[in-house]
């Protein structure tokens, strides 16, 4: 077979196993996000158009202010407050959160195209200088390792910092109180109301949170990878991330394997020329995985029991 | 004599009295929804240095035909209207059938893209039968695309007790990349043609209202006008939506699932069953959605199915329709319409039309968190009588039908 033959001698290059990397910490920041969400009991599918917002607002920011920090604050900000919006809608005023959700992926990819059209004219955003956007990080000593060092140390910043946040995130959520209660929240809020820890808060910190993390991968995107804004340009990457939260069965290292096998799937991808195969099927693959992984272990990784209802005081 | 009037009036209100005020309590909500939205929508348009007024009666000139100063013809407008809101009511019948039962069809766009794309495989290479066979056969077609892949949510969701949101979401991605394989180097491309397919035999296409060849149709070429006769295919299958879930008992059996899957069993309904074939008949509402578009606008695949949004666009159908044939219909009208205006709306008041989407949000936002209830906004001739049922169950079935579908999800799987 001329596909087994082509895949094996792509998988000797450090080039594939390197963007696998690069791809997986982009989703994994919003796949954490959603992670942190839904422990805490709000069902979130707008990582979407979170992203996308970051996205936009990062390459507006460097364009205008030429400060590379300043530009992710602004996406993370940005992505934040789109999250604030569900946040508001779907624990302030009960509302259905999927529906939330639908709405918040909607406007993004409205407001985003509006801006465009009252900023820039109709025509396209521009591309970031390269001095402005999130630079590539070569760890010293480590990054000279053969082959390895080409795949793990000559990352961009934004890698680095998406493992950071995987670590900070699982030592949270089952090392600390703060985790602990987040946790509790998401499976018996009433329990936890009665216990005197506020609901609400840590609903909408949760919920915020995701907003910060898929604002800060929509940086890593537009500012880290592609350093210019197009419309739509997430492409479905926030799905993905909700897709690996679940294939992760909830937890932040079950979500991170899952980004890093769709993150070598989209390496696959973009190497797609040198194996024979249709890179369109080949995209198929993550969202397939994801069907039969739900089919024959649903079973056993449900949600958390309270994900998705709005919790409502005294009620039972 | 006005006080008598107002008297008799409370005892016996003549029928049409109590009729309007049925009707305008049920339309208060989606009413005052869709004016919270449009005024969000204005200051949007207003802090960003645009003009709300103009464009919004770009957007009225675009949608209705109606304050067109800029001489654009009308009848042109609502001809374009009439083609984005023809595929909005059988997506929004996909969306809301499955509401009914408790679940929520984020699908539609897959399962239309399916039906796009077995419809225009059928007339492509059936394109030799005669008219009257061949129509039906793609129109089928499509109904059989969209039900294969809203059936396979059906399934998932009985068997495995996956959740349909994943599943859904998951299965419109597949549908799009395997278009994009399909018709970028595949088998159904047009030879020599880029990211398109062939077009479907003439046999295969639904007719347009103003028939093409006449010369001269109010002013234009009869050839401008794309509004088809997909819209009575439309109107029949909401008829059909319609009938199905208020006089047949499958529709009796899909409400009480949706109310309670608990119930629904101790009735001894089979609640597996039920999920199943309304997911099938769900896809095949958008499947024929995508048949009507195919047979009647685009006549091929093109890329365009790529950044499709009618199945997202009919989550907002269905939710500000309440989930019923009449509101599925109005709401489809509204949608259409702004879709319609959008373009005109960029070109004569310089406002993007992407405002549209900004303005679909808002609406699903204002309805899903019912923001006129939370604000005591209440209109005095209609706070005195108790609510109506539909209005009631209107207004929270939404909410308690996925709690409950939630909640009752993880009572199966456990």
């Amino acid at each position: 077979m001329n596909f087994f033959a082509d895949l094996f001698s792509l998988l000797g290059t450090s080039g594939l196993w390197h963007s696998s990397l690069q791809y997986a910490a982009l989703l994994l920041l919003p796949a954490l996000g959603g992670v942190i969400s839904e422990r805490s009991g709000v069902v979130n599918i707008a990582m979407e158009g979170m992203m996308l917002t970051g996205a936009f607002f990062g390459v507006a920011a460097d364009l205008a202010l030429h400060n590379v920090f300043l530009a992710v604050l602004a996406a993370m900000l940005t992505g934040g407050l789109m999250a604030a919006i569900h946040a508001v809608v779907s624990i302030r005023f009960r509302a259905d959160q999927i529906v939330s959700g639908v709405a918040i992926n909607i406007f993004a990819g409205g407001i985003t195209v509006f801006l465009i059209n009252r900023l820039y004219g109709l025509s396209d955003v521009g591309y970031v200088p390269s001095h402005d956007t999130l630079p590539n990080l070569n760890v010293p000593l480590l990054s000279n390792i053969p082959f390895v060092g080409a795949i793990f140390f000559k990352q961009n910043i934004m890698v680095y910092v998406a493992l950071l946040v995987l670590v900070a995130t699982q030592i949270v959520l089952f090392r600390t109180r703060l985790g602990l209660r987040i946790r509790a929240v998401g499976e018996h809020p009433q329990a936890a109301d009665t216990a005197g820890i506020n609901v609400y808060v840590l609903r909408y910190g949760a919920v915020i949170m995701s907003g910060l993390l898929s604002g800060l991968a929509g940086a890593f995107l537009s500012i880290g990878l592609a350093n210019t804004f197009v419309p739509g340009m997430t492409d479905g990457r926030g799905y993905i991330a909700l897709a690996a939260m679940i294939f992760g069965k909830w937890t932040p290292i079950g979500a991170f394997v899952a980004t890093l096998i769709f993150g070598f799937g989209q390496a696959i991808y973009d190497a797609n020329s040198s194996i024979h195969v249709s890179p369109y099927l080949l995209s198929m693959t993550p969202y397939l995985l994801t069907l039969v992984v739900l089919a024959a272990v649903v079973r056993r990784s449900s949600p958390p029991a309270a994900d998705g209802i709005p919790y409502v005081p005294g009620a039972e | 004599m006005a006080a008598a009037a107002k008297r008799s009036a409370r005892q016996e209100p003549p029928q049409i009295v109590r009729s309007l005020r049925r009707a305008s309590r049920a339309l208060a909500v989606p009413i005052g929804s869709v004016l919270l939205a449009f005024a969000a929508g204005a200051v949007i348009v207003a802090v960003t240095g645009g003009d709300p007024v103009k464009a919004y009666e770009a957007l009225l000139c675009g949608g209705f035909g109606l304050f067109c100063f800029g001489g654009e013809p009308s009848v042109l407008q609502l001809s374009n209207t009439l083609v984005f809101l023809t595929p909005l009511i059988m997506a929004g019948i996909a969306v809301a059938l499955p509401f009914r039962a408790g679940m929520f069809n984020i699908g539609a766009e897959g399962q239309l893209i399916m039906g796009a794309i077995l419809a225009t495989t059928v007339g492509i290479h059936l394109a030799g039968w005669p008219v009257f066979v061949l129509l039906p056969v793609v129109l089928i077609a499509g109904a059989l695309g969209g039900a294969l892949w809203g059936g396979i949510v059906g399934v998932l969701k009985a068997t495995t007790g996956a959740h349909e949101v994943v599943t859904t979401i998951m299965l419109n991605f597949v549908a799009q990349w395997f278009l994009r394989f399909l018709i970028i180097g595949g088998p159904l491309q047009l030879p020599g043609g880029s990211s398109k397919s062939s077009p479907i035999g003439a046999s295969a296409q639904l007719a347009t209202l103003v028939p093409h060849d006449s010369r001269i149709f109010l002013g234009l070429p009869g050839a401008v006008y794309r509004a088809h006769t997909g819209i009575f295919v439309a109107l029949a299958a909401a008829a059909v939506f319609a009938f199905l879930l208020w006089r047949t008992s499958l529709g009796y059996e899909i409400r009480a699932v949706g109310q309670s899957q608990r119930a629904a069993r101790y009735a001894g309904i089979s609640v597996r069953k039920t999920l199943i074939v309304s997911m099938l008949i769900a896809g095949a509402f958008a499947g024929l959605a995508g048949a009507v578009q195919i047979a009647g606008v685009d006549h091929n695949l093109t890329d365009q199915y790529f950044t499709d949004t009618t199945g997202f666009d009919a989550i907002a159908v269905a939710l500000l329709g309440f989930n019923s044939a009449v509101g599925i219909l109005l709401s489809s009208i509204l949608f259409g319409a702004l879709h319609g205006g959008g373009s005109v709306m960029q070109s004569d008041a310089g406002v993007s039309g992407s405002l549209v989407y900004v303005l679909q949000a808002l609406i699903l936002f204002s309805i899903a968190a019912n923001f006129l209830r939370s604000v005591k906004l209440r209109l005095p001739a209609l706070g005195r009588l108790p609510a109506s049922p539909e209005a009631e169950v209107a207004s929270s079935a939404l909410a308690e039908e996925s709690d409950t579908a939630l909640a009752s999800d993880d009572k199966d799987t456990a």
